[in-house]
């Protein structure tokens, strides 16, 4: 019976180290408590340990930073579910593309999805520039973060056009024999850059496959950086608002 | 979120409209939560596949002589013709799936190493010191042996390989559908 009772006693020590070691600090009914929870963990240090109400007035950034990055997240999930059917090759593109929208159960629903927000972020990654520009917020010492910013524009801008082939369509053939028809167009460098981007003279299986390459992995990858970088900084230069 | 639930079926009037409200949203979150968990789970279920049907023509019956064994690798089907008639064996490991292979050889290194062999049920056939040599399939996964009648005698199959129906389609030629599995005592006369 004793016996019994000492290996009970030791599971609940047992269970209590485990449960504390993810729950370290207990709840957090003290200001001190709250603030080393936010400091400690890794999911709540992006966020401020005390926040000014000025600060996040929505009437001043819109939302329009925190709304390209659900966007983002937004996109990153339904891709991930359009990979599960989309083969990048020339003879399935097309195909798995109309599977998605017509054979697939919620497969309009998730390519709908990743398409509308795709044009939104675009749409959400310009204004929120343009809010910035507006209020002046690029200025110092938050310079070095308008320059992360305008790198962030232009991968977005990249993740479109490179997402913009994968249906494999007229439109999308044409558009990119356009735009990297656009690239060849530059100084010395031009023919090279386009035989680099698409693999080849014409628009075909290995531009298809490099475009999705980068539209998949590349492309986030870099971009997810960035915006690692950039809420970082946000974080350290402080919110320009209410100043 | 509980205390507000019982409120509001003991006297709605007890609850304020604010925490009437935020019950309704984390409602109607929870219940979005769940279709969109539905829905990316049932997504992954595919609608149409497009792996190789199950049903496939031969040669005409008169290609296969008599005693003959033809495997057809692509379709992982083997077509046997013994004097009582045609049988087609579903070329699939019955350990863990694997594609066995046919050799004319399969029992003599047993023999020969000191194993006994069972006899085929089905045809009685069995591998001696004297005449240690049958024809037969082996798996190159885990080494399931099976005699030439899809009977296992080595290794861990747990059974004979699956028979498949055969038949004779309308413009002469064998029809064998790899769907439709059939008795072990199953021929085709033509």
């Amino acid at each position: 019976m004793r016996v019994i009772r000492a290996a009970i006693d030791e599971m609940y020590t047992v269970i209590g180290q485990m449960v504390g070691s993810v729950f370290r600090h207990g709840l957090p009914l003290t200001d001190k408590i709250a603030a080393r929870t936010a400091l400690t963990n890794f999911v709540l240090h992006i966020h401020p340990v005390r926040v000014r109400r000025s600060w996040i007035r929505m009437s001043y950034t819109l939302c329009l930073g925190g709304l390209s990055f659900f966007l983002f997240i937004v996109l990153t999930v339904t891709g991930l579910y359009l990979m599960f059917y989309y083969v990048p090759s020339t003879n399935h593109a097309y195909q798995d593309m109309r599977d998605l929208q017509f054979v697939v159960t919620f497969g309009g629903l998730i390519r709908n999805m990743h398409r509308w927000a795709a044009h939104a972020m675009v749409i959400t990654v310009w204004l929120h520039m343009a809010r910035v520009f507006l209020t002046g917020a690029y200025k110092k010492p938050r310079e070095f973060n308008w320059g992360v910013g305008t790198l962030l524009l232009l991968i977005t801008l990249l993740l479109s056009f490179t997402g913009y082939l994968l249906p494999w369509d007229q439109l999308s053939i044409w558009a990119v024999t356009v735009g990297t028809n656009m690239a060849k167009y530059a100084p010395i460098a031009g023919p090279y850059t386009r035989y680099l981007l698409i693999g080849g003279r014409v628009v075909g299986d290995n531009a298809l496959l490099r475009f999705y390459v980068l539209h998949v992995v590349g492309l986030p990858l870099v971009g997810f950086l960035l915006m690692v970088v950039h809420f970082w900084r946000v974080r350290k230069d402080g919110f320009s608002g209410g100043l | 979120m509980a205390a507000d639930f019982r409120r509001l079926i003991q006297d709605s009037r007890e609850m304020t409209r604010r925490s009437f409200l935020a019950m309704a949203g984390w409602l109607g979150f929870t219940a979005a939560s769940l279709i969109a968990l539905y829905q990316s789970v049932r997504m992954l279920y595919p609608n149409a596949t497009y792996e190789d049907p199950p049903a496939f023509k031969a040669d005409a019956p008169g290609a296969y002589a008599v005693g003959s064994t033809t495997v057809i690798i692509d379709k992982r089907v083997v077509i046997n013709h013994d004097p009582n008639g045609f049988y087609a064996i579903s070329l699939i490991c019955t350990h863990l799936g694997c594609t066995p292979r046919y050799f004319q050889d399969v029992t003599s290194d047993l023999v020969l190493a000191g194993s006994s062999i069972s006899k085929d049920p089905d045809t009685g056939q069995q591998a001696t010191k004297a005449d240690p040599a049958l024809p037969g399939f082996k798996c190159p996964c885990h080494g399931s042996r099976y005699f030439r009648d899809a009977v296992n005698f080595f290794g861990p199959a747990p059974r004979p390989m699956d028979r498949v129906h055969i038949e004779v389609a309308r413009d002469g030629r064998l029809f064998i559908d790899r769907s439709v599995i059939v008795d072990r005592t199953f021929r085709l006369k033509v």
